[in-house]
């Protein structure tokens, strides 16, 4: 846009120095019509530029936005906002340093189109108190939270409702139950009758257990003829009596409204089901979860040099044990070592390639191929090396292949003669090795939500579990058949997305309890100082979430386990054990069993952790575990700071008294 | 220690090789030294280095940069702000977009950033300041157009991104500050942005002559103090650029060693110091005739970014490394011409900006 002319001659030539000084942009005013704008105006701003002078000026100015998309501005200064809020309109000079205005705008938020409330019924019992919850919605479709919602109802004495929402019945009739937003409402109309309950009956599916278990709660309301009563309201709560009742402790324990009831304490815990004129309970013995177990060292490949990344431990086709670890950071080598006697492990051979790292390395099934990924190629060329490892002891590359990869692979998986290859963040790529020397490309798997970016990729009976930082994790079939998917033809299945929005890793874990669990795994930076040196360790965040995939379609988060002031990173879950790498939080192994619940951290299920302190580590003394992997009875785990360590767990002891 | 000059501010971003004029004059008996900063993309650290002529380069500070410890981000851009307050660092990598730091230079404490596009690289702030161009390159996607960031500094809020060409690389300003170049590596193409509308004014078609076979890829574009010409870095074709910028042709291609890459010239326009990424050299040519007149070794392979200082004495250059080879920063005696330091920094040293000369 250009401003409005304004014309100065030149008298002199002599004076043409001062007068171009002069013409220099020094100030800028925006200016509009209105400050009153709502979703939807079309507003027009102004600037006017002037020298020192005070003389206004023709030159071209920007205009632009805090919020492009909630605040959008166009280019030559036209307001149209489509979220209400306060923003920021800003116009400069583009050729000058700090010639620029701004303008606050508190935008009015659309009206409210739509208001609706639940849950509904048809009737309601005389006595029963139950909270509704509203939904608010503006003619932009933006969901509201900020606006006021005001409950009411059509006959308070059959029954009233409060600021929450909270509907109590107090004598028979019909009453309608309203929630308004702005001048939106919505009403449901109840049928209140006598309260049909005559006995209310409680029942733990345990008597007794231990912290971490989780017990269901079923009510039953019954009529006078011993009907149930199936849309009897019920409440369940609990009084807490925990063995440890130290002043602010965490909640003790916590039942929901599905009746699952899980403890973090032991203690005497009673569960309550309420509803109308009847209260029933029961009460139940928690004692602690007793499931620590000692870890003996077994052995430590050091590599003191460089970061160690990544590992994969198999059985060679000779029947020895053999170990790869990768390196980050570093220079481009991946180490291959005999692990079968794990107290000595032994380099037996390395690949160095054009790389500073090789974040992943995965073998094939057979143990005979091996893929490694390159980051950071000199010639940007990075993509993946298929290798033969036949004999670690003499490994060779089969084939290098970059081929529309060059921008890096972060991680692998090898599953039926393909390697699925995490292509720059953006995807993954299927590269069919069925002759490890000809790899090729038969098929990619991209999401198409905006931003998205992809991390990770473990694939299991045919289904890839993709993790994918915001987008969380997504279920692809590449072969399992459920939803036709193939290497060449990858559908997606399901996704779920927590809150965090950090997905980093994912396990498939298909419980005995015949629960179908995924385990997303943050990755999140730490606290970071200022004057935080190289070669200090550096801090990592984020935790574990246990979603429940049983029903792909409804995926319910329902445990997590977080150390706290430490990250995650990657996990093996072998025989109802996570097995968690938690950078500076070092090496965990958690008990998770049964159904799962709530802070498994807190509950008492960790087993056991090893922090893996090397004297002489890359950083020294810093545990930063990288990722384990279960083997033949030993774990194996990956530190980035000193290499791959061996250890064992130690069979539970029982102390004699 | 006295702040003689700001040299960005004096010269216009003499670390872009712009600006013209003679260095500040060193108080008698005290030596200059000559600061700037060191991108190392595989090392996420930024490198704060000081060069004094007889007693070397040293390192002051190593600055660690990005938010994730266990992942490389990838720091490739980095400028420094004409009036010395502040430094810029463009981080590659992200989930998946890279984005643009804003660091006070004194405390090396990051006060801003915005998350830009796919991977963002080049990064430079006109003369005038204010605001910050960078080209996101997007290296590893599919090929297809990409654009440059354009961000308000003050507010670090992004107000345009302007689509120029497929993998958008090696981006400086005109001394007046009134046009931005940059390069299209897989385009061939030179592109001019107009700086008052953030709008594409011209394109030029680098392609070396039809039937040679060959491509420019250029990486780098560099405008004259004069303001009157451009020279560009044919990486693949391995050549040498000029653009006559008033008709906008181009006046001399000159066949340079193996892989051309970043081009600094000296603040008198007499010098055009390349660094040649594949034969791990710095070659150093008069302008005037389009000679070469010295090819000097680098400390190591994969020559990649320079900066001449406000005299014009020195270059400083980065170089890569290879693998697990560290980074390394060369001195460039631009009278003696002859290398004259190398200082070890983190691994794929690449973007560099000089700060100030003191004393």
């Amino acid at each position: 846009m250009r401003i409005r002319n304004c014309s100065i001659t030149l008298g002199l030539l002599g004076l043409l120095p001062s007068v171009l000084a002069a013409q220099t942009p020094v100030r800028i005013a925006l200016s509009s019509a209105t400050l009153s704008v709502a979703v939807g105006d079309r507003v027009q701003l102004t600037a006017q530029v002037s020298d020192a002078d005070g003389n206004q000026l023709d030159v071209p100015v920007r205009f632009y936005s805090s919020a492009r998309r909630d605040f959008p501005i166009s280019r030559d200064g036209v307001l149209q906002p489509v979220k209400g809020g306060e923003f920021v309109a800003f116009v400069r000079v583009n050729t000058a340093r700090n010639v620029r205005d701004s303008l606050v705008f508190n935008i009015d938020f659309p009206p409210v189109r739509e208001v609706s409330m639940a849950p509904t019924g048809e009737r309601f019992f005389v006595g029963a108190t139950v909270r509704h919850r509203s939904t608010v919605i503006d003619a932009s479709d933006a969901v509201r939270k900020d606006v006021p919602v005001t409950w009411s109802t059509s006959d308070p004495g059959v029954a009233s409702v409060d600021r929450f929402g909270r509907l109590t019945a107090h004598r028979e009739g019909m009453v309608t139950l309203s929630a308004r937003a702005e001048d939106v409402s919505a009403s449901h109309r109840y049928r209140v009758v006598a309260n049909p309950i005559a006995t209310l009956s409680l029942t733990m599916s345990q008597d007794s257990a231990r912290t971490g278990d989780v017990l269901h709660a079923t009510a039953v309301a019954l009529d006078a003829r011993g009907q149930r009563v199936e849309d009897a309201p019920i409440t369940y709560t609990l009084v807490s009596h925990a063995a440890d009742s130290v002043v602010a402790q965490y909640p003790p324990a916590e039942v929901d409204q599905q009746g699952r009831f899980v403890a973090q304490n032991a203690g005497e815990y009673t569960v309550m089901a309420i509803t109308p004129g009847h209260v029933a309970q029961q009460t139940i013995l928690i004692t602690n979860r007793f499931v620590t177990q000692e870890v003996q060292f077994i052995g430590h490949a050091a590599v003191r040099d460089v970061k160690t990344s990544d590992l994969w431990i198999w059985e060679g086709i000779d029947g020895r044990d053999y170990a790869v670890t990768g390196t980050h950071g570093a220079n481009g080598a991946a180490y291959f070592w005999d692990v079968t006697d794990p107290s000595n492990p032994e380099m037996i051979d390395s690949i160095v390639v054009d790389a500073r790292t090789v974040n992943d390395v995965k073998i094939s099934e057979d143990g005979r191929v091996a893929v490694i990924s390159r980051e950071g190629a000199s010639n940007r060329r990075n993509g993946l090396l298929v290798l033969d490892v036949t004999n670690p002891r003499d490994v060779k590359i089969h084939a290098a292949f970059d081929d529309g990869l060059t921008g890096g692979v972060h991680n692998v998986f090898i599953y039926d003669n393909h390697i699925y290859a995490i292509n720059n963040g953006r995807r993954f790529d299927v590269i069919n090795i069925e002759d490890p020397k000809n790899p090729h490309r038969v098929g990619r798997f991209e999401l198409d939500t905006p931003g998205h970016g992809i991390h990770d990729v473990w694939v299991v009976d045919g289904i890839a579990y993709t993790s994918n930082w915001a987008d969380g994790v997504v279920l692809v079939d590449v072969g399992n058949g459920i939803m036709g998917g193939s290497p060449s033809n990858p559908v997606e299945i399901a996704r779920y997305s927590d809150f965090d929005g950090a997905t980093h890793a994912a396990f498939p874990y298909r419980s005995p309890t015949g629960r179908f669990y995924i385990i997303m795994g943050d990755e999140r930076g730490g606290a970071r100082f200022d004057g935080l040196q190289p070669g200090t360790p550096g801090l990592m965040a984020g935790y574990m979430h246990f979603v429940d995939f049983t029903d792909p379609l409804n995926p319910e988060e329902v445990a997590r386990y977080e150390v706290p002031e430490a990250g995650s990173h990657n996990m093996w879950i072998e025989d109802d054990k996570l097995y968690a790498a938690f950078y500076q939080g070092g090496l965990r192994v958690v008990d998770i069993s049964g159904e799962l619940k709530g802070n498994l951290y807190l509950q008492g299920r960790e087993i056991a952790r090893y922090m893996a302190y090397d004297p002489e580590g890359f950083v020294p003394n810093s545990p930063m575990t990288w990722g384990p992997q279960p083997y033949k009875g030993n774990l194996f785990f990956a530190e980035f700071y000193s290499g791959l360590w061996a250890v064992k767990l130690q069979p539970r002891v029982k102390l004699t008294q | 220690m006295r702040i003689i000059a700001i040299a960005s501010l004096l010269f216009g971003g003499v670390g872009a090789g712009a600006g013209a004029g003679a260095a500040p004059p060193a108080q008698q008996g005290e030596p200059e030294a000559y600061l700037f900063y060191v991108a190392s993309e595989s090392e996420d650290e930024v490198t704060l280095l000081r060069f004094t002529a007889g007693e070397g380069l040293t390192i002051e500070k190593v600055i660690s940069v990005g938010v994730l410890p266990a992942e490389i981000e990838g720091p490739h851009g980095v400028y420094v702000d004409p009036d010395g307050s502040h430094w810029y660092l463009t981080l590659g990598h992200g989930f998946p977009f890279g984005s643009l730091w804003k660091y006070e230079t004194g405390s090396d404490t990051a006060v801003g950033r915005i998350e830009l596009g796919l991977f963002p690289s080049t990064v430079s702030v006109p003369p005038v300041g204010g605001l910050a161009f960078a080209v996101n390159s997007n290296f590893y996607g599919d090929p297809e157009p990409s654009t440059i960031s354009i961000i308000d500094l003050a507010s670090m809020i992004e107000i345009e991104r302007t689509e120029t060409c497929t993998m958008p690389h090696g981006s400086r300003f005109s001394p007046d500050g009134l046009r931005h170049y940059s390069t299209c590596m897989l385009d061939d193409v030179l592109v001019e942005l107009d700086v008052a509308t953030l709008d594409v004014a011209r394109r030029l078609d680098l392609s070396p002559p039809s039937g040679s076979g060959a491509v420019c890829s250029p990486t780098w574009a560099m405008p004259a103090s004069s303001g009157e010409y451009v020279y560009v870095a044919c990486n693949k074709s391995h050549e040498l650029l000029e653009v006559r910028l008033e008709d906008w042709v181009i006046t001399w291609r000159i066949s340079a060693p193996t892989a051309p890459y970043n081009i600094a010239l000296t603040p008198d326009d007499e010098k055009i110091v390349v660094t040649q990424k594949g034969s791990a050299e710095v070659s150093v040519w008069r302008r005037s005739t389009g000679e070469r007149i010295a090819l000097i070794p680098s400390a190591r392979r994969v020559t990649h970014g320079v900066v001449v200082s406000p005299d014009g004495r020195y270059a400083f250059v980065s170089v890569e490394g290879i693998g697990g080879e560290r980074g390394a920063v060369d001195v460039i005696d631009l009278q003696d011409l002859q290398r004259v330091a190398t200082a070890d920094v983190g691994k794929q040293a690449g973007g560099i900006a000089f700060w100030k000369v003191v004393s």
